[in-house]
């Protein structure tokens, strides 16, 4: 297993936000969390790469344990965290944004490589290569919080929400971009709310509700499921 | 006249280009570590101090004695770093009382060590450039300029040319993110404190030989150097140097035409005009502030 979290609690102060949370991702597929607001998604991502600290349980990566490890040391283990919001830098320049990925990285061809793969991957971000980044469209801001977390040559994308507040073309695309980085060998969690969206592009799913899991399965099987049919799909 | 405007324009040059220095550095501090160094003007006090030491008690090389002085004032930035703006990182005002109480040990250490009383440094040269008979400049206060342009300059390429630098503009505009390219925080923390303290101490070395030395000279530095960040919009690099430059300009020229006090008033009243104008400061942005 690539990737596991066994039993993970996490609490912000007194207030538990997660518990008993245990989640397997297979190399190369893609996993999705789904569930509404405040069911602790985002949570559960910002343990895996360090940005909260667990209190019980243990994660491990690649047959390590990474829990409480500090970001920078999750990063360089191969997690790339493309975070709810986006989180690009704003005044730093769509290539400095994406160079700041490549931070650790000190193999200088391999880098420009990965660099050149990106704007090919996504054309605008080439033609805007010297623009503030915020001076960028939702969308695009998007592509380039993307295209940070691939430099760090990721052995496992997290994605917070990438559909969020963005045009239903944007989206569809952003799905596109997502299967094709992972047909490229890199798994992927996916979190959404768009369980829709979602759904369609996992192989697996689990649903979390109010800060533990409460079904997990397949990702068709889930789409099937009453449940989430009520729930989550709106049918 | 024009030997007044010309000699007065070279002072508030030289003005500007320590309180450049210092403003910097508090910048540089506040923008990665998100704490106000309150003990910043005593950082520049303790480069003053290094002169006293090495300069004017033993006698060593002008040069030599800035650069020990920048290189100490740094390595107590690293020491700051680690003793209590580590620790006390989730809590900028509890950093923010560290340095308070920081500032009053190193102005008792010297004390200690010096006495409480105005060291007066050998000038370094007396040298003047005449220009014409009545516009002499010295040569000294011309290369204190020119050394502070050179130090904001390399801090300039640094920042937009290596990657730590890189890492340093990632790191103010967003820790986080930042932490989830591979930056270390506490590397980055460590960076700019050491360059923001090296900056003040070198800032104080420079101006020893021209000022009266004392424990309690960080005051009126970093009262000034406050000014001007916040004209300049807190977080701003490139506001905290035109500022220093404008201030300067407007302090020396009251001072000279006026006096002082006049001048002072003066400073606190464009820092008025500014907040009910801008409250975020001349080229801060709104979310900086
Ligand atoms: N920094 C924080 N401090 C305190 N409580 C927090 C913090 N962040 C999240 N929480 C709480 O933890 C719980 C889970 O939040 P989380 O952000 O993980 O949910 P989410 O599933 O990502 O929601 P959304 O879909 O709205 O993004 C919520 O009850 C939230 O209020
Ligand atoms: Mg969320």
């Amino acid at each position: 297993m690539l990737l596991e979290l066994r039993a993970v609690a996490v609490a912000y102060g007194k207030v538990s936000a997660v518990r008993d949370i245990s989640l397997e991702v297979p190399d190369g597929r893609i996993v999705t969390i789904i569930g509404s607001n405040g069911a602790g998604k985002t949570t559960t991502l910002r343990a895996i790469s360090g940005l909260t600290r667990v209190r019980e349980g243990e994660i491990h990566f690649a047959g390590e344990r990474i829990d409480n490890l500090a970001p920078d040391r999750i990063v360089a283990r191969g997690i790339a965290h493309v975070p709810e919001g986006r989180r690009i830098f704003p005044d730093l320049t769509v290539e400095e944004n994406l160079r700041t990925g490549a931070f650790l990285r000190r193999e200088r061809e391999a880098v420009q490589r990965d660099l050149e793969a990106v704007y090919d991957r996504f054309p605008l971000l080439l033609e805007r290569r010297t623009q503030l980044a915020k001076t960028m469209s939702g969308g695009e801001q998007q592509m380039l919080a993307i295209g940070r977390a691939l430099m760090t040559r990721p052995k496992l994308l997290l994605m917070d929400e990438p559909s969020m507040g963005l045009a239903p073309k944007i989206v569809e695309e952003i799905a596109r971009i997502i299967g094709e980085i992972n047909a490229q060998g890199v798994p992927v969690i996916l979190v959404e709310q768009n369980a829709e969206l979602a759904l369609e592009l996992a192989d697996y799913a689990y649903v979390l509700e109010t800060g533990s899991l409460a079904l997990e399965g397949p990702a068709d099987e889930l789409h099937d499921n009453e449940h989430v049919r009520a729930a989550y799909l709106g049918i | 006249m024009i030997e007044l405007l010309a000699q007065t324009g070279l002072n508030a040059l030289y003005a500007a280009s320590y309180t450049a220095l210092v403003a910097v550095g508090l910048v540089l501090i506040f923008g990665v570590m998100g704490v106000i160094n309150f003990a910043h003007g005593e950082l520049f006090m303790l480069g003053a101090y290094a002169i006293v030491a090495v300069y004017a008690d033993w006698n060593l090389p002008y040069l030599v004695a800035v650069a020990v002085g920048m290189t100490f004032v740094g390595i107590v930035g690293l020491g700051m770093e680690r003793a209590f703006f580590r620790p006390l990182r989730d809590n900028p005002l509890g950093g923010l009382v560290a340095s308070i109480g920081f500032l009053m040990i190193l102005q008792a250490l010297v004390s200690m060590g010096f006495g409480v009383r105005m060291e007066h440094v050998p000038p370094v040269t007396q040298d003047v450039i005449v220009i014409t008979e009545k516009v002499r400049l010295p040569v000294f206060r011309l290369a204190v300029i020119l050394a502070a342009v050179v130090l904001l300059a390399s801090l300039w390429a640094f920042l937009k040319k290596t990657r730590f630098g890189w890492a340093l503009r990632a790191s103010a505009q967003d820790p986080e993110a930042a932490a989830l390219q591979g930056i270390s925080i506490n590397q980055t923390a460590r960076i700019a404190m050491f360059i923001g303290a090296a900056l003040a101490g070198v800032a104080g070395a420079l101006t020893a030989p021209l000022i009266s030395v004392n424990p309690h000279m960080g005051h009126s530095v970093i009262v000034t150097a406050f000014i001007v960040i916040i004209v300049g919009g807190i977080g701003s690099l490139e506001g905290a140097v035109i500022v220093a430059v404008a201030y300067a300009f407007v302090h020396t020229f009251v001072t000279t035409f006026f006096d002082g006090v006049i001048a002072d008033i003066v400073g606190l009243l464009l820092l008025l005009a500014v907040l009910i104008v801008k409250p975020t400061g001349l080229f801060g942005s709104a979310d900086r502030a």
